[in-house]
């Protein structure tokens, strides 16, 4: 039990621990900024995958929660109105609202009909926040601290709510909360007989994912000083938040944490040298995914493993047998049927 | 079969309306469950049959009438507060969740957390009752067989520990020689105590193990009594049982 319980905690906590040290060792600025950005993608891609791949409610609609968190994060910041910190969780707060209002009438629907309505909100809120004098309407915002800019600081804040958010989203997986989401992922009919309320888990996985996004875009608004309405709220930014967990592995712990850092590097290393590239590289990953492997990049190491292991068995002759008995569907990485059992 | 003077039914619906929007299901619909019976509505596609277990359950709202359980008028509430009460529904076509494992959907029929204290001795319960399951424990529900699935999805409306248990055409899609497997088992489980109340279009079948039996068309009963005497009743055989 113990092991088990080592495997699942150790490798995250370890991770967080190099990811500390690691600007004690001097770094570059430009990694720095790298890993940055990582964990602002990290922490969407996580969020959206609670909504997304937990309790399969697609939404094209993320952008608006990043922009919420990103606007009210920048209103509050601005000219030293709030400490910063507070307002980040007053932007997650914001957003957590706001995704209850979008919610009530959107959950009423079902599967590519939800879909739809959130790409309808969110142009929606796109279009109204262009127009919206007194958040400098289409001509965006500027954010002016009191203080020096840190890049250390903007890091560890970044590092510390992609971490939460990984604690959140391994935490949901192995309670009874995300068995109910499974359960309405699967047959929500199902899950009503046996006394799962479907829309108040919707929504309440809906303001979960809202409250963690709205934090992120809280994160990068105060990293960039300056956020303008078609870009937080853009419509890429609702398909490159669900992107990330549908590369990395739809439905898994670890899946969009591998989907934030694929997407952060792509994003900051290869846009950088070939402007629009990414948009191309983003489709063929997404025509490669779905047709070879639905599990993304975690289905492909899970597959790899059993590759391995089938390979060592064959080796190992008869051992196969029980090899195989022993352990029926061994899941390493969150996810599976049951969470957490 | 007497029934005159004993005490209430477990189940007595009373008067039931449902519509499906501007559609209209259920004409006031009426019948008694009484305790430790069998009880069956028979009747042809869409005469209303899943809709009123639908409707009891709660996962869809009633438009008229009353529905007491024990004595309790449980017709405003939401349906996990009917599954606290014990009621629990066996889904038309299982509705597993296919990549769940067999213990887990299991599991997921204990979710209310009054029932999860008991789950361990439940899923005991069922296991004895399904040894088969318990072979499959660790198996996706998805990669069971047809009967294999039928009893998860029984062996799932068991773990709410029911007192009446909901049947919707249990032996739906399933070869002959499981449908009797399956029916012997809801005799088992009746055995044990628990009251049933069973949807089946395989009507000779379902009146020949039931105590009770109402006859269900275009959403009004049309016809009840004992199951019995409705299975030689001349309407009944020529409609849906056929001349032998």
């Amino acid at each position: 039990m113990t092991g088990a319980r080592l495997r699942i905690f150790l490798p995250p906590i370890a991770l967080l621990g190099v990811l500390l040290l690691l600007p004690a060792f001097g770094i570059q600025p430009n990694a720095v900024r790298l890993l940055f950005v990582t964990f602002v993608w990290m922490t969407a891609s996580i969020a959206w995958n609670l909504l997304g791949g937990f309790a399969g409610q697609v939404s094209f609609g993320f952008a608006v929660f990043y922009g919420v968190g990103a606007y009210a994060a920048a209103i509050l910041i601005d000219g030293g109105r709030l400490n910063p910190y507070l307002a980040l969780v007053a932007a997650g707060m914001t957003a957590a609202i706001a995704s209850v209002l979008i919610g009530l009438p959107t959950f009423r629907l079902r599967g590519p009909y939800f879909a739809i309505a959130t790409i309808g909100v969110s142009e929606t809120v796109r279009v109204v926040a262009t127009n919206l004098e007194f958040t400098g309407g289409a001509s965006g915002y500027r954010i002016t601290e009191p203080r020096p800019f840190n890049q250390a600081e903007h890091y560890y804040t970044a590092l510390i709510v992609a971490a939460l958010a990984f604690a959140v989203s391994l935490f949901i997986s192995r309670h009874k909360f995300g068995l109910g989401l499974i359960a309405i992922n699967q047959d929500e009919d199902a899950a009503a007989d046996t006394g799962v309320n479907p829309f108040v888990y919707k929504l309440k996985a809906h303001a979960v994912a809202a409250f963690l996004t709205g934090v992120a875009g809280g994160v990068f608004a105060r990293y960039a000083a300056f956020i303008h309405p078609n870009g937080v709220f853009g419509f890429p930014i609702s398909v490159q938040i669900l992107l990330m967990p549908v590369i990395g592995g739809l439905g898994t712990v670890w899946g969009p944490v591998i989907g934030g850092v694929v997407i952060g590097v792509i994003e900051e290393e290869i846009v950088a040298y070939f402007p629009q590239v990414h948009l191309l590289i983003y489709g063929l990953l997404l025509i490669v995914i779905v047709l070879f492997e639905p599990g993304g990049i975690l289905g492909a190491i899970r597959r790899l493993q059993r590759w391995v292991r089938r390979i060592r068995d064959r080796q190992a002759g008869k051992r196969t047998a029980d090899a195989r008995s022993k352990k029926p569907d061994e899941v390493l990485w969150g996810a599976g049927s049951g969470p957490g059992r | 079969m007497t029934s005159s003077p004993t005490p209430p039914p477990l189940l007595a619906v009373e008067a039931l309306e449902s519509a499906y929007g501007a559609v209209q299901v259920l004409w006031g619909v009426s019948f008694n469950v009484p305790h430790g019976q069998i009880v069956t509505i028979i009747g042809s596609n869409g005469a209303g049959k899943t809709t009123t277990l639908n409707t009891i359950i709660g996962v869809m709202k009633l438009r008229g009438g009353r529905i007491l359980f024990k004595g309790e008028d449980i017709g405003t509430l939401p349906p996990h507060e009917r599954v606290k009460r014990h009621i629990s529904l066996v889904p038309e076509g299982r509705h597993l969740w296919p990549r769940m494992s067999a213990e887990d959907n299991l599991l997921m029929g204990a979710y209310q957390p009054s029932l999860r204290r008991d789950a361990r001795r439940n899923l005991t319960r069922v296991y004895d009752l399904f040894p088969r399951l318990k072979e499959r424990r660790s198996q996706l529900a998805g990669t069971l067989s047809g009967g294999e699935q039928q009893m998860c999805a029984l062996g799932r409306g068991l773990m709410a520990e029911p007192e009446l248990l909901m049947l919707d055409e249990p032996s739906l899609g399933l070869a002959p020689k499981l449908v009797d497997e399956i029916f012997a088992h809801v005799e088992q489980i009746c055995k044990q105590g628990v009251t049933i109340l069973l949807v089946a279009q395989n009507v000779s079948y379902a009146l020949q193990m039931s105590e009770t039996a109402y006859l269900m068309e275009t959403g009004r009963i049309t016809l009840s009594g004992p199951s019995r005497s409705l299975a030689t009743n001349k309407y009944v055989v020529e409609a849906y049982i056929g001349k032998a």
